[in-house]
């Protein structure tokens, strides 16, 4: 059961239809981990649906409808087999975009503890990628010039605010920094989505920063 | 939230009624009924044009195409609808919404392996428990939508219906974000949605 989740503005923007497509699919694979927050999505979905019997009709002529029943016939009614319930696997929408599983990625070495995979959404304005952090590795210590979320998928990793498991959501404002270690039991995979590049903070690591181009798309 | 409150309500939404938009879908899911499509097309038609309208953003062409574009996926998806899950209008709002998403990225020819579906899926199979709850919601949010005061009301049809963001709806209502925040958590506090974080 996840500590960390998406607070109620994304939820409700993402169920308006209204988040950014890189973050409401980082939701999405949150949603596959907590039961809580499917709980209130479902709701929003209900405040949604209400609006909607309330809104304003609009005349919607008789040819119109004769249009559409004309296509009926090629378009026959389908069949469908049952929707797996959510669980703790991987995230269906993760999966799709994966085309696989974490290990058929092309996985880009960043340092020793760290590979990144870049996971194309078609988002223009944020970055989508897989992390893969090795056991007891460490990400430098970054800020970021945007917003960034997090989503832990395996094992787990602590900054100085805490530890988070699979399934935790978090979200990073522009500006604040920390330095991700992965738990020591297990290597750690987590999703991160950024709408503008990290930027390294100590000397050691600050000509990464040339390096670090954010890969929206 | 008292026990009472909801033990009254119980023994209505425990097994759905059958109401006559869920009867329509399970008509055409059964036998492909033409006429109930028709009664569930006069009735639903008109509001996911207005739907699609609703922002402004579409021309009266582009939200015809999102009519039938809607009315079809609901003829060719009626056998994945469940009375026990959701009212037939709740289904049909997400279908609505999602093709109105999928319109919006092809109007502005964005290139994207995923469809609104994929993101934000017309319902999720849960607990039969949950699903009575998730009934049990349905109903009192309808309910609870009457008293909200304008102002919350006005916001949550700019973010729902109109798809504006909280930081567009800020900007047209010339109000600052926050206060656009706090006004939809106010709103759904009042629908008795339950917040995580």
């Amino acid at each position: 059961m996840p500590h960390y989740h998406p607070d109620i503005d994304f939820l409700t923007a993402h169920v308006a239809g209204t988040l950014p497509l890189a973050q409401s699919a980082c939701v999405a694979a949150h949603l596959n981990y907590c039961h809580e927050c499917r709980r209130t999505v479902s709701g929003l979905q209900e405040v949604g649906a209400a609006l909607f019997e309330r809104v304003a009709p609009e005349v919607v002529s008789e040819q119109l409808l004769d249009m559409t029943l004309a296509r009926l016939d090629e378009e026959p009614p389908l069949h469908f087999a049952r929707q797996q319930a959510a669980g703790e696997k991987t995230p269906a929408i993760l999966q799709r975009l994966m085309n696989g599983d974490f290990a058929d990625l092309v996985w880009k070495k960043v340092t020793r503890k760290l590979a990144i995979s870049y996971l194309r959404t078609g988002d223009p304005g944020h970055e989508f990628a897989l992390y893969h952090i090795r056991a007891g590795g460490r990400i430098p210590l970054h800020d970021h010039c945007g917003d960034e979320i997090t989503l832990v998928l395996q094992g787990g990793f602590s900054d100085a605010d805490g530890d988070y498991h699979a399934g935790d959501f978090l979200f990073r404002r522009s500006g604040e920094e920390h330095a991700p270690t992965a738990l020591q039991s297990e290597d750690c995979i987590c999703l991160g989505v950024l709408d503008a590049p990290l930027r390294f903070r100590g000397w050691a690591h600050r000509w990464m920063n040339p390096f670090v181009q954010l890969r929206p798309g | 939230m008292s026990p009472s409150g909801s033990d009254r309500q119980d023994s209505s939404i425990a097994t759905p009624r059958g109401d006559e938009w869920s009867d329509c879908l399970l008509a055409i899911a059964r036998s492909a009924d033409r006429a109930a499509f028709t009664r569930l097309f006069r009735h639903f038609a008109p509001l996911i044009k207005g739907f699609a309208l609703a922002g402004s953003r579409l021309s009266a062409n582009h939200a015809d195409e999102l009519v039938q574009e809607v009315m079809i996926k609901v003829w060719q998806k009626a056998a994945a609808f469940d009375p026990n899950k959701a009212a037939a209008s709740t289904w049909i709002y997400t279908i609505a919404r999602n093709c109105r998403t999928d319109l919006f990225r092809r109007l502005q020819k964005f290139d994207t392996p995923l469809a609104a579906e994929d993101v934000a899926p017309d319902g999720a199979d849960e607990e039969p428990f949950e699903q009575i709850q998730s009934r049990r919601n349905g109903q009192r949010v309808r309910e609870l939508m009457a008293g909200l005061p304008v102002d919350q009301a006005q916001i949550l049809a700019k973010v729902y219906m109109e798809g504006k963001s909280h930081a567009e709806a800020a900007a047209e209502l010339d109000l600052p974000l926050g206060t656009v925040k706090s006004r939809v958590r106010l709103a759904l506090q009042k629908l008795q949605i339950q917040m995580t974080a």
